[in-house]
């Protein structure tokens, strides 16, 4: 008989509490009756009120614009950061900016969204979709800038060398080699920047305004006022949504090996056909 | 002679932190031959390198190609191509786009680029291989694609970053032939860098010996291999046995005792110098015969040859290259004709030793 061992043990049961509140609130989103204490019966009811809610359709909408242009926007700035943190001289400069960049990370989102907040009404900015689109692009930021530097440190600076050398101007450079090279960094950035500003809700809580809400925000002061089974339905797509999101990132890591097998098997058809 | 395609001229390199990487080097490289700098690491050749290809600065001096100053020119402006010490391929483009990148720049037509680089690949004997990706090429296949990229763009000088040092052995030997038949079929210029002497010796029409920032030496192989400099020259290319001697008088060396007929001449009487004998030019012979007596202390066998490890009365150690074996006896004798000794002076500069040389050849 296979010995099961602790470790393998240790790990399902670990894996198992992680997941089960989630599963527990995907249950109850089916459950006939209105609350989380009897499973009554299996209904979509809560589904359906969830898609024909209007306001909670827009407010969906805006998460998705705002994840989407504040991580567009994170990425490109972030980009540029790390490729300016790579290329300074020193040292001691290079881990100057790259621990300023690391506080903004570990700092609490409380004490960034109140910050925002200051900044904003500081500066008489109204609270609305542009504080907050400004908001998730500056806190993105530094996770991008996290995730393209190592690709950055490992570019060969011979690369460099070699483009030059064969005629390439400073920006054929960037465009043709640096850019594909960091390519896959670029990409986890995007991702990370995207599911973090999608998920987040201690800054936008702050500089959220009247009128304009995000999920979380909504799904947190819905879940305030009592409960509603169409907040568990509104979970249950949107874990299946990170889901499909984690299966989409796992793919396109995947992308660039598939593509060298690809092009192998042609290489090899090509050599069969001389 | 041929009007120099590349002429450094009084060329120092400092850096920021005072460390001097090069003293006034000179050099004039003609057309179509074969150079090679040769130097331990950090002896300043790959600098060299640099500052030709135009990735690094001179702090004086000047830089001309073709009779121009090119200190100030970007480096994708020279007409120079490099071959990189590790390659420095792109890996996120196949062979062919690789060997492409100069002439996807210049924006040639497809047609003319596609034959270019498949005329290139073919040239280093990897055709059908342009598909195929980086990652999937051997290191020798990488060596031969980073050569296609450079040659396809048609440089006048062709730059090599010690190419074949990350190779084994065996496909390094087949490389030298390839490059020196590669350069002789091309006509164009190659500097090569390297610190291994035998390539070195093995390709190169000049040979210029670096070391501390200073070229030592220039010349054909077999000058700088007969003829070293100094000790460092010697010690550096080939093995060599060095003594302390005396000049009695032209064309008379003392040395370990004794006084030796040999073909130097030129310098004051009785002026201290040093010897240098070849460990293949001393044969082996019985003790009578010899004109020197040693006590064989190792003897290693090495393939092609046996390494011998002699001490003679006074202590000295001597190499010996030897084809046979020595049997029996440990006192062996060994001879070795005038034309073998080579005296060097201590601190003569390049232009003097050629000067004196000149002038004892001549009578």
């Amino acid at each position: 008989m296979k010995k099961i061992k602790f470790s393998s043990v240790y790990l399902v049961l670990v894996f198992i509490i992680l997941y089960i509140p989630i599963f527990y609130l995907i249950f109850y989103s089916f459950n006939q009756g209105g609350n989380m204490n009897h499973f009554t019966g299996f209904t979509w009811a809560h589904y359906q009120e969830l898609f024909s809610d209007k306001r909670m359709l827009v407010i969906v909408l805006d998460t998705f614009l705002i994840a989407i242009l504040s991580s567009l926007f994170a990425t490109m700035i972030g980009t540029f950061g790390a490729l300016g943190i790579a290329g300074r001289k020193s040292q001691r400069t290079k881990s100057a900016l790259l621990t300023l960049n690391n506080v903004l990370m570990v700092s609490p989102d409380v004490i960034i969204g109140a910050s925002f907040l200051i900044l904003f009404s500081a500066l008489g900015i109204g609270l609305g979709f542009g504080s907050v689109l400004l908001s998730h692009i500056a806190f993105s930021i530094p996770i991008v800038v996290l995730l393209v530097l190592p690709k950055v440190n490992e570019l060969d600076p011979a690369l460099l060398n070699a483009a030059q050398d064969l005629g390439a101007t400073n920006w054929q450079t960037f465009s043709r080699v640096i850019v594909p090279y960091i390519t896959p960094g670029i990409f986890s950035g995007f991702f990370m920047a995207f599911t973090y500003s999608l998920d987040d809700f201690a800054v936008t809580f702050f500089v959220t305004g009247n009128g304009f809400t995000t999920l979380s925000v909504e799904i947190y002061s819905r879940a305030r006022q009592g409960i509603s089974l169409e907040i568990n339905a509104l979970s249950a797509v949107m874990f299946l949504f990170s889901l499909l999101l984690v299966v989409g990132y796992y793919f396109v890591n995947q992308y660039s090996h598939s593509r060298r097998q690809k092009q192998r098997r042609h290489a090899k058809n090509e050599v069969t056909l001389l | 002679m041929a009007a120099p395609i590349i002429e450094l001229r009084g060329i120092t390199k400092t850096y920021d932190d005072g460390f001097t990487a090069l003293s006034n080097i000179n050099m004039t490289i003609e057309p179509g031959k074969f150079y090679s700098l040769l130097g331990p690491s950090g002896s300043g050749k790959t600098t060299i390198l640099r500052l030709i290809a135009g990735f690094t600065n001179a702090t004086t001096g000047s830089i001309l190609f073709e009779g121009q100053k090119i200190n100030d020119l970007p480096a994708n402006q020279r007409k120079v191509n490099t071959v990189f010490q590790n390659y420095a391929l792109f890996p996120h483009l196949d062979v062919f786009d690789n060997v492409a990148f100069g002439l996807n720049l210049q924006k040639r037509p497809k047609a003319e680029i596609k034959k270019r680089v498949l005329d290139a690949l073919k040239l280093v004997q990897l055709p059908g291989y342009a598909n195929r990706e980086i990652s999937e090429i051997s290191g020798g296949q990488q060596q031969r694609v980073a050569i296609a990229r450079a040659i396809v763009n048609e440089p006048k000088v062709l730059l090599l970053d010690e190419p074949l040092s990350a190779l084994d052995m065996k496909l390094r030997q087949d490389m030298q032939y390839e490059l020196r038949e590669l350069q002789q079929r091309l006509k164009i210029t190659f500097i090569f860098v390297t610190h291994d002497q035998e390539e070195a010796l093995a390709m190169s029409d000049e040979i210029f010996v670096v070391n501390d920032g200073k070229i030592l030496q220039s010349g054909t192989p077999v000058d700088i291999y007969d003829e070293p400099i100094n000790h460092f020259v010697a010690n550096f290319i080939g093995e060599s046995n060095i003594l302390p001697g005396k000049m009695q008088a032209d064309y008379q060396v003392e040395f370990v005792g004794k006084t030796f007929e040999c073909a130097d001449a030129g310098m004051k009487p009785n002026e201290k110098v040093e010897v240098v004998l070849r460990p293949e030019d001393l044969d082996v012979t019985t003790a009578e015969q010899g004109k020197l007596v040693v006590t064989v202390d190792t003897q290693l066998f090495r393939g092609d040859h046996f390494e011998i490890i002699g001490i003679d009365d006074d202590g000295n150690e001597w190499l010996i290259h030897s084809t046979n074996p020595v049997r029996g006896g440990k006192h062996i004798g060994l001879t070795f004709e005038p034309e073998d000794i080579h005296v060097m002076r201590f601190g003569e500069k390049e232009a003097d030793f050629d000067a004196r040389l000149e002038q004892y050849e001549e009578d």
